[in-house]
C-alpha cells in the first residue's frame, strides 16, 4: 500500500514479496529490532481506538532540530522518523536506513571517516511528497546553519561534503573518526526540505506548530494548556500503527495525574510517571499494569572538585561511607530505585558490574578522616589546616523527596564530623552559571549520561569539558584525570562494540575510585498503564516512554 | 476649638482616650491574648516539649496526633510536628515583624515627603507607588523570589518590598490633611526647617494611622510568608516555617491530613489576632466615634 | 469632564510606563535564562548553550532589551515564548478563559453574598448577626486562601466525595455541568476573603448612608423601610463600591493564582508559575504587563464610569 505513483508490475510484486517474505533476511526490518516474543494477543488488521498518555509537562516544541525536553520527544517518535532506530538492548538497527553502515559492510571506511547510508525507498512525508536522500541532506545542513536554533550540533559538526548519489543513497565524509555519531542518528528525525525550505526563517516556521513528518502519526490538533491530538497515519512504511487516535493529555499536578490513572481518565502514564509513595496501592491497582523499569539516569551528589575540601580524596571516601542509601531509598522512596556505583545504567552493554560496593560505615569513615589528618572542633565538624569540613549543598526548590534526602544526609552527615549546609535554588537560579559554571559547592542532581545509548561521556568527564574553565562541555563536578582522558578520546574513536567495552570498564572504575560524584541511585519509573494496552516495551536508550507508540494496540 | 493643635498635653489627653477605647474592645483584647500565648508558646515551647525539631527519624513518620508523645504527629520525615510548629512559628513571626518595620519605614518615608513636598516630587512618588500596586502581589513576590537565593532576610526584604506602598498611601493622605493645620503654618513662621516639620511635627500625629497600618502589615506580611513558602519559594527546609509546613502537605492530604491542618490552623490565629488587634486600634483612634 | 478624563488618561499612560520599567528590572534580575530548562541535557554542550543564548539576543545590553521589547509592545507584538514558539498573546489568551471565568464567578458571590451579610448586619447593628458577622469576616480575611482549599479539597472531595478535587472539567466530559461542578469549590474558596471585605465595607457604607439626611426624609415622607434601604441606601454606597472593584482586582488576580495552584485550574496563574520556572521571560513579562495593564484599566473605567454617575464630579 505505498503511495508512488510508479506502479509499475515489479513493485507491486516486490510489495507483495515482502509481505509474504515474513520477516526473514530479505525483510527490511532487523528481527532483533523488534525483539521480543510473539505477542500473546495479535495486533488489528487496521488502526482503532485511541491512547490517552498523561504527561505533567506539556509538550511545545514540535520541530525536533530545536531544542526541547523529554515530553517533546514523546511526540516527535510518533511523528517523525530518524535514521536509525535504537532497540531496547541497545542494539542499533535501520529505520529511515535500509541497513545500519558499519567498518564490516562498507558503509563506513576504515578510518571511520567516510560514510554511506542507503535509505528506503517506499518512504512518503505525510502530506503524500516522497522522502529522498535530499531530506536527509536538508536537515543535517539545517543542523548547523549558524541562524537557525538548533539542539545540539554534536557530531554534526563534524560532517562534511554531504553527496546525494541518487534519492536512496547519500554519503559524507567526517573530520574525525567519530564512532557516537551513529547513536546520535538514532535520535535525529528528518524534517522535509520541501517544506521548510521554502520558509524565510525555519525558526519561526508554520511547520513548527503543524509539523510533517513519516511517522506513523499525523498531526491532528493541538489545544495548547491542555491536549494535543496525533492521528494514524495508514500509510507509514513501518510497523503500526495499531491505534487511530493517540492523544498527549497535560495535567501539571502528579497527584492530579495519578488520580487520573486510577480513575481511568488516561489510559497511560507518561512523564514524570507514577510517584513512589503511591508504589504500594499502584501495584495493586484492577485493571492496571504497574511496572518498575530503570530510566537510565542517575542519582548523585556532585561535588565541585575545585572546592579545596573536596580536592582531598578521603574527605570523598568518608562521605560517600556516610551515606545510608538503604535506608533513603527503602524509607524515602518506598524502595522504588536501585543503588548505583556508576553513571553507566545497569542494563546498558558496557555497565561495569564489578565496581565495589558502597557501605554505609560511620565508623569507617571517621578512621578514614582521622588517619587524613582531619580532626574534630569545639563544634564537632573537622579541621584539618585551618579548613573546615564545612559545604554547601543544592537542589532545586520544590522537589520534596530531594529535600528529605538532603536533609537526612545532612544529619548523617554531621555524626562523621561533616557540615553540609542546605541551600536550595529556584530552578532558574539552579540551572543558569551556577550550574554550568560549577559556582557551586555541592549539588544533587540526577543525569542522564548516555546520547541514544551510547557510553561516550567524553562530554561530561574531559577536562577539556570544563566550561568554568573555558571548556565547551558540561564536565560540571571540575573533574581532571589525565588517564580519563585518554580512554574518553580513544573510546570515542573506536568503532568496534567489544573494545569499546574495556575502554569504558576502566573508565568507570577510576571513576568509582575518585569519586567526582557519589552516587545514590539509578532512578527507576513507575510505568503505569491500563491492562489491555499491549506492545508497550520500555526503552531506556531513548528519554520517553512513547518512543514506539506505533507498536501499541489495544486487546 | 484651640484644643485642636496638636501640641503635647492635648495629646496625651487623646491618647488615654484611645487607650480606654482599645481596651474596651473585645475582639481586640482577645487577638492580643491570642498573639501574646502564641508568642509565648513559639519562645518556650521548643524546650518544653520531648523532641527536637530538626531531628529525623525515618522509621517513626507519619505518626497521627494525639496518639503518642508526638503530641502533635510527625511528617514525613518523621520529626516532631509540634516542635516544627512552634520553630516555625519564629521565623515566620520574626518574618512579619520584621517585614512591616521594613515597610512602615520605607513607606512612611515616600509617604512623608510626598504628602509634605507636594508638586513633582509628589507626583513621581505617588505614581511610583501606584505603578507598584498595579501588579498582583503574588505576581511580583514570585517573580523576585525566583531571581533571589532565599534566605530568611531575602524574603523579609523581598515580601517589604511588595508592601509598603499602602503605608504610603496612607501616610500620603494623612500628612497631605496635617500640612494645613495651624500648627504648621505656625511652625514654619517660626522657621523651622522643612525635615524638622515633616518629621518632628507632623509624622508623630500622623501615628494614628500607622499604627494601625502597622499591625495589619504583619498580618498581612505573615499570609504572604505562608503563600511563597507554600509555593516553594519562601524560607527553605530544613528551616522551618509555617507555609514550608504546608509545602509539602498537599500530596499527603489523604493520608496524613493534620500535616496540613495543624500549621494553618496557626497561621490563621496569628493573623486574626493581628487583625483584631488592627481594627480595634482603628475603632479607638477613629475620630468620629470622638463624643466630644 | 473632558479635561478630567484627559488626565486621567495621560496618568495612566504614565503609570504603564512605569510598570513596564519595575517589570522590566524584575525579570532581569532573573539568573538563568530561557536555556536552563536545558541544564541537564546531555547532548548539549555549553558551547551549544552559548551559541543558543546568541540567537535569542540574550546577550544585549540591558537598556536594549528593553526599548527593543518596549518598541514592540507598542506596536503590538508582545514577543514570542521561548518554550513553546507561540507569540506570548496567544498564550495567554488561551488561558485567559479559565482565569476569568474563575475571577467572575468568585467575584459575583462575593458581592452577592457579602452584600447581604453587610446590609444585614447595618440593619440590625449590635445584634448576634452582626456581631457573628463581624469576627467572621475577620478570621476569613486571616485564613490563608490555599489553606482553605486544602481543606475544602479535603472535606468535600477526600471525605465526602461531593466535588472534583482540581481542573477545570474531566476529560471525555465537557458539558456546562461539569464545568460548573469544577467551579463550585475553586470560586467559593478564592471568594472567602473577597466576601469579607465586601460585607465590611457594605456595612460601614449602609451605616453611613442610613444617616444621612435624606434618608430620614424619605423615612419622614412615608416611604417604607425597604425601599428606603434599596433605593437611597445601596444606590448611594455603589459609587464607591465600584471603586472598590478596581482597587481589588490585583487582590483577586493574587488569589486567583494560589487557587489555581491548589486546583491546578489552567488558568493565567498557573502559566505563571510555569513560565517562571521555565525562564520564559516573554511570556512572564507579558503576564506581568497584562496583570498591570488590567488593573490600571479596571481603576480607569471605574474612575469614569464614578464620574459619569456623581454629579457633583461630572459637573466640577
Amino acid at each position: 500500500m505505498t503511495k508512488f505513483n510508479k506502479t509499475s508490475a515489479g513493485f507491486s510484486r516486490r510489495d507483495a514479496l515482502r509481505v509474504l517474505g515474513a520477516g526473514g533476511a530479505a525483510g527490511l526490518f532487523a528481527p532483533h529490532l523488534l525483539g521480543k516474543p510473539a505477542f500473546a494477543q495479535t495486533p488489528p488488521a487496521a488502526p482503532t481506538g485511541r491512547i490517552v498518555v498523561g504527561l505533567s509537562q506539556e509538550p511545545t516544541v514540535f520541530n525536533p532540530l530545536m531544542p526541547h525536553i523529554e515530553v517533546d520527544d514523546g511526540v516527535n517518535f510518533s511523528i517523525f522518523d530518524a535514521l536509525f532506530r535504537i532497540s531496547v538492548d541497545g542494539v542499533i538497527g535501520p529505520n529511515l536506513a535500509s541497513e545500519v553502515p558499519s567498518q564490516d559492510n562498507g558503509g563506513i571506511s576504515e578510518d571511520g571517516l567516510n560514510w554511506r547510508i542507503r535509505l528506503r525507498d517506499d518512504v512518503t512525508w505525510h502530506d503524500g511528497t516522497p522522502f529522498t536522500a535530499e531530506d536527509v541532506k536538508y536537515t543535517l545542513e539545517l543542523i548547523v546553519n549558524p541562524d537557525f536554533r538548533a539542539w545540539r550540533t554534536t557530531g554534526h559538526d563534524l560532517v562534511r561534503d554531504i553527496t546525494v548519489v541518487s534519492p536512496t543513497e547519500i554519503t559524507w565524509r567526517m573530520e574525525e573518526p567519530f564512532a557516537p555519531y551513529l547513536s546520535f542518528l538514532t535520535e535525529t528525525f528528518m524534517v522535509p526540505k520541501h517544506i521548510l525550505e521554502a520558509e524565510a526563517n525555519p525558526n519561526e516556521a508554520a511547520f513548527n506548530q503543524a509539523p510533517v513528518g513519516t511517522g506513523a502519526f499525523k498531526w491532528g490538533q493541538r489545544l495548547a494548556g491542555d491536549r494535543l491530538e496525533l492521528v494514524a497515519n495508514a500509510d507509514y512504511f513501518g510497523e503500526g500503527p495499531y491505534v487511530e487516535e493517540l492523544i498527549f493529555k497535560y495535567i501539571p499536578d502528579m497527584t492530579v495525574l495519578y488520580a487520573q490513572f486510577k480513575s481511568g481518565d488516561i489510559d497511560l502514564v507518561g512523564n514524570a510517571y507514577i510517584t513512589p509513595d503511591n508504589y504500594q496501592e499502584a501495584k495493586d491497582l484492577a485493571d492496571r499494569v504497574v511496572t518498575v523499569e530503570p530510566k537510565g539516569s542517575v542519582e548523585s551528589i556532585y561535588l565541585n572538585q575545585e572546592l579545596p575540601v573536596f580536592k582531598d580524596q578521603a574527605v570523598r571516601e568518608a562521605l560517600y561511607l556516610a551515606m545510608d542509601r538503604t535506608a533513603i531509598i527503602d524509607a524515602l522512596y518506598y524502595g522504588v530505585p536501585t543503588p548505583a556505583e556508576t553513571f553507566m545504567p545497569p542494563q546498558s552493554y558496557y555497565y561495569n558490574p564489578d565496581l565495589p560496593k558502597q557501605e554505609f560505615n560511620l565508623d569507617r569513615a571517621r578512621q578514614i578522616l582521622d588517619e587524613a589528618g582531619w580532626v574534630p572542633g569545639a563544634d564537632g565538624i573537622r579541621e584539618k589546616d585551618g579548613l573546615r569540613l564545612s559545604f554547601n549543598n543544592s537542589t532545586t526548590v520544590g522537589n520534596h523527596l530531594r529535600e528529605q534526602t538532603q536533609q537526612f544526609l545532612q544529619q548523617t552527615f554531621a555524626e562523621i564530623g561533616a557540615e553540609m549546609k542546605i541551600e536550595n535554588l529556584p530552578p532558574a537560579v539552579m540551572w543558569g552559571d551556577f550550574w554550568g559554571q560549577s559556582q557551586f559547592d555541592s549539588a544533587m542532581v540526577g543525569i542522564t549520561y548516555l546520547v541514544g545509548g551510547d557510553p561516550d561521556v567524553t562530554y561530561r568527564f574531559h577536562t577539556d569539558a570544563i566550561a568554568a574553565k573555558g571548556g565547551s562541555g558540561s564536565n560540571n563536578a571540575q573533574y581532571s584525570n589525565s588517564e580519563v582522558d585518554a580512554l574518553l578520546v580513544e573510546g570515542s574513536r573506536t568503532f568496534d562494540p567489544e573494545k569499546r567495552r574495556e575502554i569504558y570498564f576502566k573508565v568507570q572504575e577510576i571513576i568509582r575510585h575518585d569519586l567526582p560524584f557519589l552516587p545514590l541511585f539509578a532512578y527507576t519509573n513507575l510505568y503505569g498503564r491500563k491492562a489491555g494496552i499491549e506492545g508497550f516495551e520500555v526503552n531506556t536508550n531513548t528519554r520517553t516512554e512513547s518512543w514506539h507508540a506505533a507498536a501499541w494496540y489495544w486487546a | 476649638m484651640t484644643t485642636l493643635t496638636a501640641t503635647h498635653s492635648p495629646s496625651r489627653w487623646w491618647q488615654s482616650r484611645v487607650l480606654r477605647r482599645f481596651l474596651s474592645h473585645r475582639l481586640a483584647l482577645l487577638g492580643l491574648l491570642m498573639i501574646t500565648l502564641l508568642t509565648l508558646a513559639c519562645v518556650v515551647g521548643p524546650y518544653l516539649l520531648p523532641y527536637d525539631s530538626l531531628y529525623i527519624d525515618l522509621r517513626a513518620r507519619f505518626a497521627p496526633p494525639f496518639a503518642s508523645d508526638h503530641y502533635l504527629g510527625t511528617d514525613p520525615l518523621g520529626r516532631d510536628i509540634a516542635a516544627r510548629l512552634f520553630m516555625a512559628g519564629r521565623i515566620s513571626l520574626l518574618v512579619g515583624f520584621f517585614a512591616m518595620v521594613l515597610s512602615i519605614f520605607v513607606g512612611t518615608l515616600v509617604g512623608v515627603i510626598a504628602g509634605y513636598r507636594g508638586g513633582w516630587i509628589s507626583a513621581v512618588l505617588m505614581r511610583t507607588v501606584d505603578g507598584f500596586l498595579s501588579y498582583p502581589t503574588i505576581f511580583l513576590l514570585l517573580a523576585l523570589a525566583a531571581a533571589l537565593k532565599p534566605s530568611p532576610v531575602m524574603i523579609t526584604i523581598i515580601i517589604a518590598v511588595t508592601s509598603w506602598m499602602e503605608v504610603a498611601r496612607i501616610v500620603e493622605a494623612e500628612v497631605r490633611s496635617l500640612k494645613e493645620r495651624e500648627f504648621v503654618l505656625a511652625g514654619r513662621m517660626l522657621g523651622l526647617g522643612r525635615s524638622h516639620i515633616m518629621f518632628r511635627e507632623i509624622l508623630p500625629n500622623a501615628m494614628g494611622p500607622i499604627i494601625v497600618a502597622a499591625t495589619l502589615t504583619v498580618a498581612r506580611a505573615i499570609l504572604l510568608e505562608a503563600y511563597i513558602s507554600f509555593l516553594g519559594f519562601g524560607i527553605q527546609p530544613p528551616l522551618p516555617s509555617w507555609g514550608n509546613m504546608l509545602n509539602g502537605a498537599q500530596q499527603y492530604l489523604a493520608s496524613a491530613p493534620w500535616l496540613a491542618i495543624i500549621p494553618g490552623i496557626a497561621i490563621t490565629i496569628a493573623v486574626s489576632s493581628f487583625n483584631f488587634i488592627g481594627d480595634g486600634l482603628r475603632d479607638a483612634l477613629d475620630v468620629r466615634n470622638d463624643t466630644v | 469632564m473632558p479635561a478630567f478624563l484627559l488626565k486621567r488618561f495621560a496618568q495612566s499612560i504614565v503609570l504603564l510606563v512605569i510598570v513596564s520599567i519595575i517589570g522590566f528590572v524584575v525579570l532581569n534580575l532573573i539568573p538563568g535564562g530561557p536555556l536552563a530548562q536545558f541544564a541537564l541535557d546531555p547532548g548539549m554542550t555549553e558551547a551549544d548553550k552559548a551559541r543558543l543564548a546568541e540567537q535569542l539576543g540574550l546577550n544585549r545590553p540591558l537598556l536594549v532589551q528593553y526599548f527593543d521589547w518596549a518598541w514592540r509592545l507598542l506596536q503590538g507584538d508582545w514577543g514570542i515564548s521561548f518554550r513553546d514558539g507561540n507569540p506570548v498573546l496567544t498564550v495567554i489568551g488561551r488561558h485567559l478563559f479559565a482565569t476569568f471565568l474563575l475571577m467572575g464567578s468568585s467575584t459575583v458571590i462575593a458581592i452577592a453574598i457579602g452584600t447581604w451579610i453587610g446590609i444585614r448586619g447595618a440593619t440590625h447593628r449590635y445584634s448576634t448577626f452582626d456581631y457573628a458577622a463581624t469576627v467572621g469576616a475577620m478570621v476569613a480575611l486571616s485564613i490563608p486562601t490555599f489553606w482553605f482549599g486544602l481543606i475544602g479539597i479535603y472535606v468535600f472531595s477526600l471525605k465526602l466525595g461531593w466535588l472534583p478535587a482540581g481542573n477545570m472539567y474531566s476529560i471525555g466530559d465537557g458539558s456546562v455541568l461539569d464545568y460548573l461542578h469544577h467551579l463550585i469549590m475553586p470560586s467559593v474558596v478564592l471568594a472567602l476573603v473577597h466576601i469579607a471585605v465586601w460585607s465590611r465595607y457594605m456595612r460601614t457604607a449602609t451605616l453611613d448612608a442610613i444617616s444621612q439626611e435624606f434618608v430620614k426624609t424619605a423615612r419622614a415622607k412615608g416611604v417604607t423601610e425597604r425601599r428606603v434601604l434599596m433605593k437611597h441606601v445601596v444606590g448611594n454606597a455603589l459609587l464607591p463600591m465600584i471603586t472598590l472593584a478596581g482597587v481589588q482586582l490585583p487582590s483577586i488576580l493574587t488569589g486567583a493564582l494560589v487557587t489555581e495552584t491548589v486546583f491546578t485550574w489552567p488558568g493565567m496563574g498557573r502559566l505563571f508559575l510555569d513560565s517562571l520556572g521555565y525562564s520564559d521571560y516573554p511570556v512572564v513579562m507579558g503576564l506581568l504587563m497584562f496583570s498591570a495593564i488590567l488593573t490600571i484599566a479596571g481603576n480607569l473605567v471605574a474612575d469614569i464610569v464614578v464620574a459619569l454617575v456623581d454629579p457633583r464630579i461630572r459637573l466640577a
